[in-house]
């Protein structure tokens, strides 16, 4: 008889194949011996040994988790990594080991000291980080057991069933074996689910009695759009999964075939579908989600987490690189847009009150103009560099641009280290993320000295609305669907039109369907938007004629009273184009 | 021995990424660093050692450098602090 069981969704996609269970790999103190076998000097090199072993283990895995899952996940290996090279947590080990400790016991005990401390702490965060620490602590132990760390992996795929998956856990299993994963804990933001999105295959988490009812090679369904698992399922419900399962697989297959399709209404009206790049790591991801180019390169990872700013050398392998990534498609890069609210070492600023109202973007740009010639001028080296091959074409926008007079200026430096550089503008789209009120309001004038316009909509509806999109209370005010908001973007379209400039936007909003569409309405140009969202926006786009998303839209400004309503009219209108 | 009190401003506290940033520019002075919050004085260059302090943006800490360098150690630190340890971006 088949175990109906119900955890939450973490992932979506269905999976049907047999359990894998990954115990709790905690070793269990026992088996370790209790006395050290050698001499002091040599117990400590092996403890050396292992935590250094340990260490270099984590930075890799660190390394290929960024490629398949970006860099906030790979930030949990890099912390697990110094906490391997801790210096304290090696000083109490050998304190341990001096009082004739094995080095296996020497450094469970040193592990546990700081668990302890870590455990106690009121702060949620901390007390997370004791769960860390023991993952870590079991590999140093399996390292000097000699035991292999990579863990253990299924024969076939497999739905991976755990109480609870460890990061190291989790990023040790081949991914090509993974059709699934559940567990008894965990929530849609831990660390398995979001593997499980990067991956593809369905999550589900907070599943209780799922090991009381499972065993390894136990077929079990996962649906990972409604949270149910099936362990043993009967017939009817093998049918009922794989139905989900092709009609998953199809969805997939359709929208895996728009990869290399250009972005484009029903009726032809081009669109294009950019990828918004975070980080040099997300360049495979933007082009497998069939991205057209990149509308915003945030060139801030460049210039993050370091004590001295990047050198130009440096910068233009990097700008190069990622302008060769994109043959024939155009790549927007963001000159530095960061402020007293990420304030980096090498930038003395004065602390703001208000980070978001001080110095920052072009505003940092035209007081640093060291810092913004330099990356002026890398940018056109790289631009020197691919001439001649089939490489993206260079674009540079400046962020938060509140008045004319900024971007005349920003423009007349670019211009001068140009010269200096030898190289020829000709062919380089320069322009500004309209991001500030001000600059909305002046956008026929700026819209005269640029080449394009990209609405920046997180940080427009921030101002507009006088609501920090970080605060829950208020984050609901700044709506992009907003009747008043829809008419303030169809002004700067028109505006950029008027003056011979492309008008995009890029932000989250614009990975929204409905959004997507409205904009198309307006007018829009082109959308960058975070990658994943790319094949969906591209499926709904090709289904509807430019015209019915202008209808739509126009409704919506006319008869909606707030967001809410006008998303109701514009998928009222849209419904099955939407719904795809 | 050079020592001085900062206040921390960064969101993150001696957290997280900071956490990391603050004990590694530690562990690159010759000089010994520790660190001292609530009565409880820790090795700055060891990054467990930091966190089990459990400092919040707001909270009053204090730096003490001794050996080879301690003041220029306690003026750099003393600065990364004051330009809130590198806290990240949003994605």
């Amino acid at each position: 008889m088949s175990t109906r069981l119900t955890g939450r969704a973490a992932a979506p996609g269905a999976a049907l194949a047999p359990a894998f269970i990954v115990a709790s790999r905690s070793p269990v103190e026992d088996e370790l011996p209790r006395e050290r076998s050698g001499p002091v000097e040599e117990e400590t090199a092996r403890l050396r040994a292992a935590l250094g072993r340990a260490e270099a283990q984590l930075r890799e895995l660190a390394g290929t988790v960024e490629e398949f899952a970006g860099p906030a996940e790979a930030e949990i290996f890099e912390a697990h990594g110094e906490f391997a090279a801790d210096p304290e947590l090696f000083r109490l080990a050998e304190e341990a080991i001096h009082a004739d400790a094995s080095a296996e016991r020497a450094v469970v005990g040193a592990f546990g000291s700081f668990r302890e401390l870590l455990a106690a702490s009121e702060s949620e965060y901390l007390a997370a980080r004791a769960a860390d620490l023991d993952d870590v602590r079991d590999r140093v132990v399996s390292i000097l057991l000699g035991r292999t760390t990579v863990g253990e992996r299924p024969d076939v795929r497999s739905v991976i069933a755990a109480h609870e998956l460890t990061p190291s856990q989790t990023a040790s299993i081949p991914p090509t074996l993974i059709a699934g994963i559940v567990t008894e804990t965990g929530s849609p933001t831990s660390h398995a689910a979001i593997l499980a999105r990067a991956l593809g295959v369905p999550a589900v988490v907070s599943c209780s009695g799922l090991l009381e009812a499972i065993g390894t090679g136990t077929d079990v369904a996962v649906d990972g759009r409604t949270g149910g698992v099936v362990v043993a399922p009967e017939r009817s419900e093998r049918q009922a999964i794989r139905g989900r399962m092709e009609s998953e697989e199809r969805r997939r297959l359709e929208l895996a075939a728009l990869r290399d399709e250009p972005g484009h209404t029903a009726d032809g009206h081009r669109i294009e579908l950019a990828a918004n790049i975070g980080s040099i790591q997300h360049v495979p991801a933007a082009l497998e989600a069939g991205g057209e180019g990149s509308g915003l390169v945030r060139t801030e990872f460049m210039f993050m987490d370091r004590t001295t700013a990047p050198t130009v050398d440096e910068q233009v392998k990097v700008y190069a690189e990622v302008l060769r990534s994109f043959p024939g498609d155009r790549v927007v890069f963001r000159t530095l847009d960061i402020g007293a609210d990420k304030p980096l070492p090498f930038v003395d600023r004065e602390p703001e009150e208000n980070p978001a109202l001080g110095i920052r973007g072009i505003r940092l740009s035209l007081v640093r103009p060291d810092l913004f010639r330099g990356q002026l001028r890398a940018l056109l080296r790289a631009l020197r560099e691919v001439a001649g091959t089939d490489a993206g074409r260079l674009a540079i926008m400046f962020p938060l641009v509140s008045t004319v007079a900024e971007l005349v200026r920003a423009r007349e430096i670019l211009g001068e280290v140009a010269e200096e550089e030898g190289v020829d503008l000709t062919g380089v789209e320069v322009g500004v993320m309209v991001e500030v009120p001000s600059a909305a309001l002046a956008v026929r004038r700026v819209a005269a000295h640029a080449d394009f316009l990209s609405i920046g909509t997180n940080d427009l509806l921030q101002y507009l609305f006088a609501a920090d999109r970080l605060v829950g209370a208020v984050a609901d005010l700044a709506e992009i669907l907003d009747p008043d908001v829809l008419t303030l973007i169809e002004r700067i379209i028109d505006a950029g039109h008027a003056n011979g400039a492309w008008v995009g936007v890029c932000g989250e909003a614009a990975g929204d369907p409905t959004v997507a569409a409205a904009l198309v309405g307006l007018g829009i140009d082109e959308l960058s938007m975070t990658r994943v969202a790319i094949p969906e926006v591209k499926d709904v786009l090709r289904r509807l004629t430019r015209q019915e998303c202008t209808d739509a839209v126009r409704e919506a400004i006319e008869r909606a009273t707030d967001a809410g309503e006008a998303r109701r009219v514009i998928e009222g209108r849209l419904g099955t184009a939407l719904q795809a | 021995m050079p020592e001085a009190t900062v206040v921390l401003r960064n969101p993150t506290g001696l957290h997280a990424r900071p956490a990391k940033i603050f004990a590694r520019a530690a562990a690159s002075f010759a000089a010994d660093v520790e660190l001292v919050k609530g009565g409880k004085e820790v090795n700055a260059k060891s990054v467990l050692s930091v966190l089990t302090l459990d400092c919040h943006q707001g909270d009053e800490i204090r730096i003490r450098t001794t050996g080879d360098g301690a003041d220029e150690a306690l003026a750099r630190l003393v600065e990364l602090v004051e330009t809130g340890i590198g806290e990240p971006e949003e994605s």
